[in-house]
């Protein structure tokens, strides 16, 4: 997979008070980078989802924890307060009464934070297109690292987004930006 | 103690049996011959009846097509927003000429919706993807025909 387009530029950093040798240094970040990458190393492989299992795409997240599936084998433990999470795996149609409190409810966990819209009901509001009361893609009201399309997502589906989401973070940690 | 003791005496016992777990990034899942994942499209099949995009609940589906000189029609566009396609297989069955159909490709998470826009040459890509990775659903049969698809039909 191709994950950085020819052709883009990164944005060039001078940092201050720096001679232009470290500067150079640092703007490959060859001093903090080992660290960089070990913390990428270890958020990506104890990603703490918050349950939001708000439709039948929670039947198809919480067959994933189960053992056929086994959502443990990436670190992938549910939490079920978003205090002690790091990643929101939203599962479900958002309503638009539901909306105000998942936006608290990201903002209530603690940074880094990701997002996972699983199916299509969260990615744009799937069946529900024509609704009055139902948000089309929950995108609209917090940022989406990860679109998991479906209805629902099987299982493997979603492992293999949240393998996306773990690549993402290594990747950024890099430096890099994974193709948007 | 006598309850952790019991308790991992569950766990001694479940040890030497089967483990269940499938170990899917490394161990592909095994699909059934009906299992509804992204489309697949056989583009000279298409008669562009626009009946897929009619039935489709969510209208994701766009097509169009021109007539040629030898005044067959033929497919310019399909695109399939898999940002709302529900994967109901309406469009499978509705289609008489078995144009479009379901494949068992399910790896589609996408770092932005706007890749979840596709179009023929992705779905044709797909139906030549499943044509090899299932060469034995496409035999053929006794009299040389070219089996007709089993898996859309209930036996």
């Amino acid at each position: 997979m191709e994950l950085t387009p020819a052709g883009r530029q990164l944005p060039v950093i001078e940092y201050e008070g720096f001679s232009p040798e470290e500067n150079a240094l640092l703007r490959r970040s060859a001093l903090v980078q080992p660290l960089e990458n070990l913390k990428a190393w270890a958020r990506s492989n104890s990603l703490w989802p918050m349950t939001f299992g708000l439709a039948c795409c929670a039947i198809e997240m919480m067959g994933t924890g189960a053992s056929h599936y086994d959502l443990d084998r990436f670190g992938i433990i549910f939490r079920a307060s978003p205090r002690q999470s790091d990643v929101m795996i939203v599962a479900g149609t958002v309503t638009k009464k539901m909306a105000p409190l998942l936006r608290r409810l990201y903002d209530q966990m603690a940074e880094p934070k990701w997002v996972v819209a699983m199916g299509v009901c969260a990615t744009a509001g799937g069946p529900y297109l024509n609704s009055y009361s139902v948000l089309k893609g929950v995108d609209q009201v917090v940022p989406v690292d990860v679109y998991i399309p479906g209805c629902p997502p099987s299982p493997p589906a979603l492992i293999y987004g949240l393998n996306l989401l773990q690549e993402k973070i290594r990747m950024e940690a890099r430096g890099r930006k994974v193709q948007a | 103690m006598f309850g952790f003791l019991k308790g991992l005496g569950v766990t001694l016992r479940e040890l030497p049996k089967h483990k269940v777990t499938l170990q899917y990034p490394d161990v592909r899942p095994e699909w059934p011959e009906r299992f509804r994942g992204v489309h697949r499209l056989l583009v000279d099949e298409c008669i562009v009846c626009n009946q897929c995009a009619r039935i489709c609940p969510t209208d994701c589906i766009s097509l169009s097509g021109t007539r040629g000189e030898d005044k067959k029609i033929r497919l310019d566009t399909f695109d399939i927003n898999f940002d709302t396609c529900i994967l109901c297989d309406l469009c499978t069955e509705v289609c008489p000429t078995e144009a479009i159909l379901m494949s068992d490709t399910f790896e589609m998470a996408q770092y932005s919706r706007d890749n979840l826009y596709l179009d023929m040459h992705w779905l044709h890509d797909n139906e030549l993807r499943y044509e090899r990775n299932h060469p034995e659903r496409f035999q053929k049969d006794a009299e040389g025909n070219e089996a007709t698809e089993t898996a859309g039909e209930p036996q």
